[in-house]
């Protein structure tokens, strides 16, 4: 299973083949010619979470999903209750045993993100109790920290652990690093972050009811992120951000469900209306709000002055207004057409972009140097598969170009260059070449003796 | 005097063109500002595909985009936002909706309009000029820049506060099967009440490394023609 870009699941067969997750799809497609790989569905993912999520929810109140496969519970109350943190746990890892094929991974910490780094760490089924959240850390590999510019940074400069990181002079590493060398700090030096003490604004929760209780998914989806839009847009107002976010959703025939999402980043727009979604699929493919969505209402469970740092010449109603416009649009023609882009690895130009729809977080893209790209600049249109063009050739050299209706002269070319293609799927090579015309320049490909037009420099 | 300004390989050349220039001209000046995208404004750009019009006006859009988020309205689904980055717009401030419908072109226009600072719009062959004038009042009364580019025809007359049309287009860097395209000079014909009515020749550089400029001190002179 991958994401557009890499592995992040493999069974026994393709291990065996060499494939490992966090691997190029490419690389994976190259080791196994022959193999299927699915493309990654993580509402899927969550609604299938969505049961051990519940059985926790059972033992243990407000549990905090941050991702399918992941959740957070504050143990500190409940462990009074079942006579201590070993039974505690005990009874929680039970309850999970029957859930899942692969025993649950439980790390328990004073904070989130030393229980998660020991959950990481212990074998599956094994349960790894931190004492000391701060000397656990010291061991850990930089990589922990999720920004991963900070960490190539970090590892350029020689720091490999967290601990070698927390031995550093704090006020050095804000001045060099700033708000994301604090966070990080204090991560590595077992302080997690905590909430601000800033009053939670009480109008700040956002409710939608719907007369006609919501049961198709993509409706779901458009109510996710309408809410989300909203709450993200009036903590925008307050100059503030919330890490922590409570979804309540209301059946029409009665029970109500809680979640709390968490994210070590403050929740943009798009990574909030993804969770929000995520859930509400969960609940409703697992039968959770019989009858069909009713009620909608989320709002921060914490709040801090972490909110998004602004360009110097950025308009923050500018900017706003301009999301809101992009959700009218999106209503007119569907989600699928109103997309954003990101520079992605690749020789063509079509591969270099990679799109996703506007409000959804895009994945991670690879940045691995791509000698062989075609050069720059870059044609401004692509058609979305490439298109049969007549050209006339003498001795190797292109003459003529049909575009539209005319034939127009070749006027000077550049290339051949030769794209040896997927030559394991039984791709065939391809010369490309740079054609000018009197009517402008155009990239062309040539392969199996028939040529297509690729871009227009236009 | 009058420089031509034909697609056809019997064109003069660009260094042509520049001595012809310097010789025979005598307003020189070029107005740097031509190419800036006001609130409120809009751009035509009239021209056939290949000669460089679209990243004229990805050009425009990059200096709202430090603002605010910019849309591109792509009615045919083939822009590449690879051009939109390296004509300066950063990747998180662009976003386009592609494979517009003709029936839905309209009302996507217009429903970006209020919001988006910047909109770069093809014009799908089809669309009544009715249509594009009430856009355009639009996007003047909510001080929304607007590009358009025609599609097949031309917009209805006096839509833009700047009409560009493109001239002919040399490419350099290519040179028969060896190295690559590298810069574009480009001609533009410019008209409408950004010159004050007056149609002017220009020449615009596109060297793929930034946004297009206008070529200082190189600019043909009126053609003593007026716009309506």
């Amino acid at each position: 299973m991958a994401t557009s870009r890499l592995v992040v699941a493999a069974n026994r067969l393709a291990e065996e083949a060499g494939v490992q997750l966090g691997m190029a799809r490419r690389a994976a497609e190259a080791l196994c010619p022959g193999g299927v790989i699915l493309d990654q569905d993580l509402a899927a993912e969550m609604a299938r979470f969505e049961p051990v999520v519940r059985s926790v929810e059972d033992l243990v109140p407000r549990v905090e999903v941050a991702a399918s496969g992941l959740a957070f519970v504050e143990v500190s109350g409940a462990m009074q209750y079942y006579g201590g943190e070993e039974l505690l746990i005990e009874r929680i890892a039970k309850e999970l045993a029957d859930l899942s094929r692969e025993p649950p991974r439980l790390g328990v910490a004073n904070g989130p993100f030393a229980a998660r780094r020991a959950a990481e760490l212990t074998e599956p089924g094994g349960v790894h109790a931190v004492v000391d959240d701060a000397r656990f850390l010291a061991t850990v590999g930089i990589e922990a920290l999720s920004n991963e510019d900070l960490v190539a940074t970090f590892r350029w400069l020689g720091i490999t652990t967290l601990g070698e990181l927390s031995r550093l002079p704090r006020p050095t590493v804000v001045s060099r690093f700033g708000q994301v060398g604090l966070m990080a700090h204090r991560l590595a030096s077992g302080e997690d972050r905590s909430a601000s003490p800033r009053p939670l604004p009480v109008d700040l929760a956002i409710e939608h009811r719907f007369e006609e209780p919501i049961e198709v998914l993509e409706r779901a989806a458009f109510a996710a992120r309408a809410a989300a839009a909203e709450l993200v847009g009036a903590l925008r107002e307050h100059g503030s951000a919330t890490h922590r976010v409570e979804v309540v959703a209301e059946a029409a025939d009665g029970p109500e469900r809680v979640r709390v999402w968490r994210s070590q980043d403050p929740f943009t727009e798009s990574m909030l209306a993804e969770r929000v979604w995520w859930q509400l699929r969960a609940w409703i493919e697992g039968g959770g709000v019989p009858g069909g969505l009713a009620r909608l209402q989320i709002s921060p469970a914490d709040i801090s002055g972490e909110g998004r740092q602004l360009g110097f010449l950025e308009d923050t109603v500018a900017t706003i207004e301009a999301e809101r416009a992009l959700a009218r649009a999106q209503a007119i023609v569907g989600p699928d057409r109103v997309l954003g882009a990101q520079p992605s690895g690749g020789r063509t130009p079509s591969e270099r972009v990679q799109w996703h729809r506007w409000g959804e977080e895009p994945e991670p893209v690879e940045t691995a140097p791509w000698p062989g790209a075609i050069p720059s600049p870059s044609p401004a249109l692509v058609p979305p598969r490439r298109q049969r063009v007549d050209i006339e050739w003498d001795a190797g050299i292109p003459t003529r170009v049909r575009l539209r209706s005319r034939w127009e002269p070749v006027l000077n070319w550049a290339g051949p260059w030769r794209h040896t293609g997927r030559w394991w799927d039984g791709e065939p090579a391809a010369d490309r070449f740079q054609l000018v015309t009197s009517a402008g320049a155009i990239l062309c490909e040539v392969s199996a003796e028939a040529a297509y037009l690729v871009g227009v420099y236009d | 005097m009058a420089v031509a300004l034909a697609n056809g390989t019997d064109r003069p050349s660009r260094d042509d063109l520049a001595a012809l220039i310097a010789t025979h001209t005598t307003h020189l000046d070029v107005p740097q500002t031509l190419l800036r995208l006001d609130p409120g404004k809009i751009v035509a750009l009239e021209g056939a595909y290949g000669t460089g019009l679209t990243r004229v006006g990805l050009s425009l859009l990059v200096e709202p985009s430090r603002r605010a988020p910019v849309a591109v309205v792509d009615a045919r689904g083939w822009l590449s936002p690879l051009a939109a980055w390296e004509v300066g717009i950063e990747p998180g401030r662009l976003f386009v909706i592609r494979e517009v419908e003709l029936a839905e072109w309209s009302q996507v226009v217009a429903a970006l309009l209020p919001g988006i600072g910047a909109v770069y719009a093809e014009v799908p062959a089809g669309i009544s000029d009715g249509a594009v004038r009430r856009l355009a009042a639009i996007a003047r009364r909510e001080r929304s820049a607007m590009v358009l580019r025609p599609m097949g025809g031309r917009l209805p007359a006096g839509i833009g506060h700047l009409r560009i049309r493109a001239g002919s287009v040399e490419w350099e860097g290519a040179d028969r099967g060896h190295g690559r395209l590298g810069r574009r000079a480009l001609v533009i014909e410019a008209s409408g009440k950004a010159l004050g009515g007056m149609e002017r020749a220009f020449e615009v550089e596109d060297d793929g490394k930034g946004a297009v400029h206008l070529v200082e001190r190189l600019a043909a002179p009126p053609s003593r023609r007026f716009a309506g």
